[in-house]
């Protein structure tokens, strides 16, 4: 327990081979596993994976609960948006020579990001964003046309 | 506004401006970021708790669905990881209407979990460390296991 400390939020992400899916993610995204924990029967019993500050947990549809979008016709009830520093779009190209299908090809949004959004092989979906201009709300209620733009803290 | 760097969670919703209200009775999130059209209608909501931002959202597109269109399942669970008093938070949670499916227990890897459902059947981990384990001690306690990595 070092220097790592776990953020508030971190979501887990149902394979139905997170061994695979472990792998693929390291290729595509450049994930780092941190954890891998096997259980006797030799299937996978938690994993974890950071990303800058972040973490993800990857498992198994380990009840009928959980499962994975490959099981549920590619539908998602969540995904994860993954916010880069730079380098979005060599991001998006690498994950798409891992498989990736890309779903959005990155464009600049009115908001002062560029974003881009992808399917991996089980058919999660994955949100990428990097800011490109710093700006206020209401610069963004502006470029937003008819939009309402309200931070309420 | 800056986004933190690294993963959001974004979780799907058929009524999200009844889960906002929700999340904030049950977990205590903050709303950070409200986003609304011309006409009143939803657009884009982020919720904050502690360091982390949740986003909120609609059935924007045929691949995102609430688990109550999924007869419950769910492809994603969140986790909350808390600095307090996990009972307690239990008890909000379940005041405010929480399906409790696990109710909080010891883990043999050094923390302190429930689980739940909202109001719209997502599935929620809440943890709160409460004992600092190693990975030797951790492999220990359960027969057969295997770690790599720890932190």
């Amino acid at each position: 327990m070092a220097e790592f400390k776990r953020p508030s939020l971190a979501s887990g992400v149902y394979y139905q081979d997170p061994k695979a899916a472990l792998e693929w993610l390291e290729k595509a995204f450049g994930f780092e596993p941190v954890m891998v924990v096997i259980n006797e029967d030799g299937t996978l019993g938690h994993s974890e994976m950071r990303f800058g500050d972040g973490l993800i947990y990857v498992g198994r549809e380990w009840d009928d609960d959980h499962k994975s979008p490959a099981s549920l016709g590619g539908k998602n009830t969540q995904s994860i948006h993954i916010q880069v520093e730079s380098g979005l779009d060599a991001l998006v190209e690498r994950a798409k020579q891992a498989g990736a299908k890309v779903l959005r090809e990155p464009a600049d949004q009115f908001y002062g990001d560029r974003s881009a959004m992808v399917a991996d092989p089980e058919g999660h979906i994955w949100s990428f964003g990097q800011t490109l201009k710093e700006m206020s709300y209401e610069e963004m209620k502006v470029a937003g046309n008819r939009i309402d733009v309200r931070e309420r803290l | 506004m800056a986004h933190p760097i690294g993963f959001q969670p974004s979780v799907i919703y058929q009524d999200p401006k009844a889960a906002i209200a929700w999340l904030e009775a049950a977990f205590g999130f903050e709303t950070a970021l409200y986003i609304e059209d011309e006409a009143g209608g939803f657009v884009h909501c982020q919720m904050r708790y502690g360091g982390a931002l949740i986003s909120i959202g609609l059935e924007w597109d045929e691949d995102f669905k609430s688990p109550l269109k999924l007869c419950g399942k769910n492809t994603q669970l969140t986790t909350i990881n808390i600095p307090g008093d996990v009972d307690a938070h239990c008890e909000r949670a379940r005041a405010a209407g929480a399906v409790i499916v696990a109710e909080p227990n010891t883990q043999f890897y050094g923390a302190r979990v429930y689980r739940c459902r909202d109001l719209e059947g997502h599935n929620w981990s809440i943890s709160q460390a409460v004992e600092d384990v190693s990975r030797e001690a951790a492999e220990q306690r359960v027969e057969g296991m295997k770690i790599t990595g720890w932190i």
